[in-house]
């Protein structure tokens, strides 16, 4: 396994004297990573995920429990691990403002240990990847957030990482921007076999990049399968949606509730364990002035709210 | 550690120096100002001793304080705060996910940020001092000054990294750099000579870091050809530095970054 977690915990503790309390931000969790995967490690603010990436790449020591990333303690081998992880906090820039995207690499190509000659091979290799090599010698201030972001992808990405940990790494991109970076991700994943670890907030994000979910709460891994499993599983659920030629009462069926109703547009939300889809369109089309209908999944957004808003009822 | 990254860290802050004409100029043009305000108070207060003031002639007071001035205008004024607060915004975090140390390359990048302004103070306070006093007193001492000058950055740097590192435990650097800049300006000989204070308050100077970091140049560059002044500065560079990287060391141990 690439990355091995197992009943990791982290309190930090608050205030002074009187006033001091331990707050837990990470509970007791444990997973596993394979080589080659892409996993979405989410939660609501507050939930534990940036203190755990931090765990994981050794920047903040674990209250209790074991990391092993590529084999290595985090926290008590941090320089070793560096030379083997890629890390992008979309809050927090690796690059000097003032300087060229290149001036910068020249710097983190020094600490990273390498040639010149590779440095310069890198470069271009990874401005040919990210479609990128247009910026390099735009000082950084000058670019929109889009470009940097690429330039900061290649800045954590020049050592050829082995994983790459990416906290938030969309946040503040316009539709495009972010389209493009997720893309990215995918595409250095399947052409480098780079284990990809990503934070996000942006349900779109783990739609596009991740195969494999793991959701934390409270501190707390309360979710770990497939991003498919995610949806099969939790999807006891689905919509009606049913287009009126004219206003219409709803017909009342064991399973079914009402989500939506307006003279012209009614959304049934069917528990499929309590009622059949079948029956249930039967029953509209024999009922109802249908002027359009389709049945639709529930967006991945609400299964994710759903799954927060029942771990946070005790 | 190797060389290469702390000669590029060095190179790529002066480079980002040099990309701040604005700053770099102002900043000039302020220890130009100083300079002839506070050189031109400490003449008068000599003319006003028969000529001499603690051993030093009126002259040497002006170049004392060019070199003084020099050596703490140089650095970022709130160098103690600015690494505080990176520590305690989690700012630092970005640094330690890099195979190298952070203290060594951040004192590398530091002196590459202060050596441009350094060479701006060196010749904007020589040709004010020459227009104003004429030459120094020792031209040997006053070269020996140069040299001291670029120790007197580096444990200032170091210093200011082992003070802003208690912003590992007290999570506030603010207070710290408040104590360092007066003890920089007092016992560390900056706004006047140590000899000029009461003695036992001299001797106590004499016994701390703070004389390596402005008091000595100043002493050199006044024309007191001592040589055993560099010594001094670079074993108090060599424990400035031990003691920057022992705070870092174990303050990374606690460092607290809560959320993203």
């Amino acid at each position: 396994m690439t990355i091995e977690v197992s009943e990791l915990s982290k309190a930090f503790v608050t205030g002074r004297k009187a006033r001091r309390k331990t707050v837990d931000a990470v509970r007791d969790i444990s997973f596993s990573v394979a080589a080659g995967e892409r996993v979405a490690f989410i939660g609501p603010n507050g939930a534990g995920k940036s203190t755990s990436i931090k765990m994981l790449t050794g920047i903040l020591h674990p209250s209790a429990g074991t990391i092993s990333v590529l084999g290595l303690v985090p926290w008590q081998q941090r320089r070793q691990l560096a030379m083997r992880i890629g890390t992008l906090f979309g809050q927090r820039s690796q690059l000097w403002f003032e300087l060229t995207p290149r001036q910068s690499f020249r710097m983190l190509g020094a600490i990273f240990g390498l040639s010149d000659q590779h440095l310069v091979r890198r470069v271009d290799e990874l401005g040919e990847l990210l479609d990128a090599g247009h910026l390099w010698d735009t000082p950084v201030r000058s670019q929109s957030l889009g470009q940097r972001m690429r330039c900061e992808l290649a800045a954590c990405m020049l050592h050829e990482p082995e994983i790459l940990f990416l906290d938030e790494p969309t946040i503040g991109l316009d539709l495009l921007g972010k389209q493009l970076f997720r893309d990215l991700i995918v595409r250095l994943n399947q052409q480098r076999n780079t284990t990809i670890f990503l934070t996000s907030h942006d349900v779109a994000d783990i739609e596009s990049v991740a195969e494999r979910v793991i959701v934390i709460n409270h501190g707390e891994v309360i979710y770990d399968d497939s991003v498919e499993a995610m949806r099969r599983s939790l999807f006891a659920t689905k919509y009606v949606d049913v287009g009126l030629a004219h206003p219409a009462e709803a017909p009342s069926l064991v399973g079914v509730t009402i989500a939506q109703h307006s003279p012209t547009m009614l959304r049934l939300v069917v528990d499929t364990e309590a009622q059949s889809i079948g029956t249930v369109v039967n029953a509209v089309l024999s009922s109802l002035p249908v002027a359009d209908l389709s049945i639709a999944d529930p967006p991945l957004e609400s299964v994710i709210a759903s799954i927060y808003s029942t771990a946070r009822t005790p | 550690m190797n060389l290469r990254i702390l000669r590029t860290a060095f190179g790529t802050a002066t480079r980002r120096a040099l990309r701040e004409p604005g700053s770099f100029f102002v900043a000039t043009g302020f220890y130009v100002a100083v300079v002839a305000m506070v050189g031109t108070l400490w003449r008068v207060a000599a003319a006003s001793h028969h000529g001499t003031l603690a051993g030093y002639t009126a002259v040497g007071l002006f170049w004392y304080i060019a070199a003084s001035e020099s050596a703490t205008m140089a650095i970022s004024l709130r160098l103690v705060e600015e690494i505080g607060d990176d520590i305690v915004s989690g700012a630092i975090a970005v640094e330690m996910l890099r195979p190298v140390s952070v203290v060594a390359v951040r004192i590398a990048a530091e002196f590459g940020r202060a050596v441009p302004k350094l060479i701006s103070c060196i010749l904007a306070g020589t040709a004010v001092s020459l227009v104003v006093v004429g030459p120094p007193r020792n031209v040997g001492a006053a070269l020996l000054s140069a040299i001291s000058l670029v120790l007197a950055i580096l444990c200032n740097i170091a210093a200011q990294h082992a003070f802003a590192g208690i912003a590992f435990w007290i999570r506030d650097a603010r207070s710290t750099w408040f104590l360092y800049q007066k003890f920089v300006f007092v016992l560390g000989g900056m706004l006047l000579p140590i000899q000029i204070l009461p003695t036992a308050l001299e001797q106590i100077a004499r016994a701390l870091p703070f004389t390596a970091m402005a008091y000595a140049p100043a002493r050199l560059a006044a024309g007191f050809f001592e040589p055993e002044l560099l010594l001094v500065q670079s074993a108090w560079l060599v424990v400035l530095i031990g003691v920057a990287a022992a705070t870092f060391q174990a303050g990374e141990r606690r460092l607290q970054v809560v959320g993203g």
